[in-house]
């Protein structure tokens, strides 16, 4: 069992104001890959995507949360023990951004302090004739230790980007890739040493 | 285990066609002479807590350590030498589910606290159905289907028919399911982008407060303390959540929440209270009821080819929740309520469920002729065949009505078929006699569920 290689499961959520394309950035992303399929009755709340970073098999279980103001105090109960968030703002929309900034705010106060963050700048169609100015949002992202995507889920542009890099700052994922950390190979007292660190690792049969 | 592939954890956790199996599976193995020391354990971990005082931290960790222990027990017996992993999951599900029916009366709503918290949310909800609209929460017009809520509704009213934690938890995994599936139809019909969240915690949020099972605060605990926790995973994982967090708004509900003046909100949760007083002293108790009734009926129908044996304890156990349900907001009568599920919708749905109905044969007994062909028929049979008849279409064309399709008979929807039975006479005698009765349920109470479904068919919107 062990030779297989394991596969790691992140949780990761989507936070973002209502109507700034979370829904359609996800499914434009777990989509892409199974676009030979008719996925029509298929819910976009929780989806799965499979993928592989530098030989890494890494599955996302991806979950949607509602972005209305009402439900705002609701966002703990999704995000407190998750692995990452993408956060979604709406590159015309300002007060979108200023929803953002609120949920980096809290995420660093209640979530796990190794969540990985990315925010993707949504809907980049729209402005596709104006110039759009995210040198703001950039310097943000900078200050929390993220990135900012430029996205649409419209055109497809910058989605496979800003997923694949979320899952590519994890730390687990950072320490098979960079490291060769391979838990399940350790001795077991070793491994208890390292604790949860390892029960991240979840074998496939 | 998180399984990867394809169906995933949550995938499994929908079908309960597989829960007899497993069960019978597990006692099965159970009665093997080689069982005997697992027969012990089980017996001597459920004797432990006969006297105990319940203590819902500890009770809930002994339950999970010893669900573990006993899984990886049941992997190194030679009772399951050679097994697939799905025959050993089958095997920690017949194990919990016999754990926890055993230790039901012990640890489920065993503290006071418990106890005072599903008083509290159960009474909190019975005011807000009072008058808590589908707007209030940021469901778009697009997708209001309050008729097929109901059937949302009923999904997560079945939770207390059951004692094993994934029992319960497949109630709500099949109430969400319900909405999921409501909110894809209402996006396809009306071109509107896919749902996500944002339009699938509000609509699971009003099927809740609708629903208003009781004791639902204990039974969100029971599950999060004594579902084992690795298969309180994936899919199941996220809309077990979702419960949660709707319950989380609707303890801290306030005007805000509602897109409502706070004094307004206050005033609100008043006159409900009254209200419901109002009702329990028995002046206008009677008076919503048979509207009610009317509604579970035209759904137990529906189900009754399904669950022949479960539909008549449902609607016993929640009568008293479902007769508070009342919507006393007059602006919903002009929205348009398009979307809906159309009898021919429900036909086919009907027809999915029969064809799986193992007692397929049972849901026709009522119906003497279906299998007869012209030559076995007499002249004596014209009477009742014709009975049936009259019957049928009465039935038919009242149920039409009822779930909103615009017939055009005079017949009100408010006729639930035993009264049919009883009033022999023509349509048009019963259609008088209802509306009457209809007209005074509205001076009374101002409106009631059975209300909401003639707005509805007033508004000439409707969609069939």
């Amino acid at each position: 069992m062990s030779s297989r290689p394991p596969n790691l499961t992140f949780k990761l959520v989507l936070l973002g104001d209502g109507r700034v394309g979370k829904t359609s950035l996800v499914l434009r992303y777990v989509n892409n890959v199974f676009s030979e399929k008719q996925e029509a009755t298929v819910q976009a709340f929780y989806l799965k995507k499979h993928l592989v970073i530098e030989g890494v098999p890494v599955t996302l279980s991806i979950w949607d949360t509602a972005g209305q103001e009402r439900f705002h105090a609701l966002g703990p109960i999704y995000y407190r023990d998750a692995d990452a968030a993408l956060l979604v703002y709406d590159i015309t929309d300002n007060d979108t951004f200023l929803r953002v900034r609120k949920w980096v705010k809290e995420l660093q106060q209640m979530a796990s302090k190794d969540i990985v963050m990315a925010i993707a700048a949504n809907k980049s169609d729209l402005v596709r004739s104006k110039k759009y100015d995210i040198q703001e949002a950039e310097s943000y992202a900078a200050t929390i230790g993220s990135k900012i995507f430029v996205t649409s889920a419209k055109s497809g542009t910058g989605v496979d980007e800003v997923f694949i890099d979320i899952t590519t700052h994890n730390r687990y994922v950072l320490l098979y890739t960079t490291h060769c950390f391979r838990p399940h190979t350790l001795w077991s007292p070793v491994k208890a040493s390292l604790g949860s660190l390892c029960e991240r690792v979840v074998f496939t049969d | 285990m998180e399984n990867g592939g394809g169906g995933g954890g949550g995938g499994d956790a929908f079908g309960s066609s597989t829960a007899p199996l497993t069960w019978h599976d597990f006692l099965e193995r159970m009665r093997h002479p080689s069982a005997s020391d697992f027969v012990k354990s089980i017996k001597s971990f459920i004797t432990s807590f006969s006297n105990k005082a319940p203590d819902p931290e500890k009770d809930s960790a002994a339950a999970q350590e010893f669900l573990a222990n006993m899984e990886g027990a049941f992997r190194a017996h030679t009772l399951w030498a050679g097994s697939s992993e799905e025959e050993l999951e089958s095997a920690g599900e017949g194990l919990e589910k016999y754990i926890m029916t055993k230790l039901f009366n012990h640890v489920f709503a065993s503290v006071q606290e418990d106890a005072n918290g599903d008083e509290e949310l159960f009474e909190k909800m019975a005011l807000l159905q009072q008058f808590v609209r589908p707007e209030n929460l940021d469901v778009k017009k697009a997708f209001q289907n309050e008729t097929s809520w109901l059937l949302a509704q009923k999904e997560l009213q079945k939770i207390n028919m059951y004692k094993a934690p994934r029992d319960k938890l497949v109630c709500i995994l099949n109430c969400c399911k319900v909405i999921n599936n409501l909110l894809l139809n209402a996006s396809i019909t009306s071109n509107e982008n896919p749902p996500g969240a944002d339009e699938f915690l509000p609509v699971l949020i009003y099927v809740t407060i609708k629903a208003n099972p009781p004791q639902l605060h204990s039974n969100l605990l029971y599950i999060q303390r004594y579902r084992r926790q690795s298969r309180l995973v994936s899919e199941a994982a996220y809309f077990f959540t979702n419960i949660l967090s709707a319950e989380s708004f609707i303890w801290n509900i306030d005007g805000q929440a509602l897109s409502m003046e706070e004094a307004e909100f206050q005033k609100k949760m008043q006159s409900a209270r009254a209200h419901l007083m109002g009702l329990s002293t028995g002046t206008e108790g009677q008076k919503p009821e048979p509207s009610q009734d009317t509604m579970e009926r035209g759904l137990g129908l529906m189900k009754a080819s399904r669950e022949p044996d479960n539909t008549a304890s449902v609607e016993g156990q929640h009568a008293p929740s479902q007769s508070y349900v009342i919507n006393q907001d007059v602006d919903g009568k002009d929205k348009p309520l398009a979307n809906r599920l159309s009898i021919s919708d429900l036909e086919k749905k009907g027809t999915a469920d029969l064809l799986k109905d193992e007692n397929i044969s049972r849901c026709f007994q009522d119906y003497p002729f279906l299998f007869a062909s012209a030559g076995d028929l007499t002249v004596d049979d014209v009477e009742s065949l014709l009975n049936c008849y009259k019957q049928l279409v009465l039935r038919y064309v009242a149920l039409s009505r009822g779930l909103g399709s615009n017939g055009s008979l005079p017949l009100p929807n408010t006729q639930t078929p035993s009264r049919l039975q009883t009033v022999k006479n023509s349509a048009h005698v019963v259609g008088t006699e209802m509306k009457n009765e209809y007209g005074e349920v509205r001076r009374k109470t101002g409106s009631s569920t059975e209300d909401l479904v003639l707005q509805m068919d007033d508004t000439g919107e409707i969609s069939s």
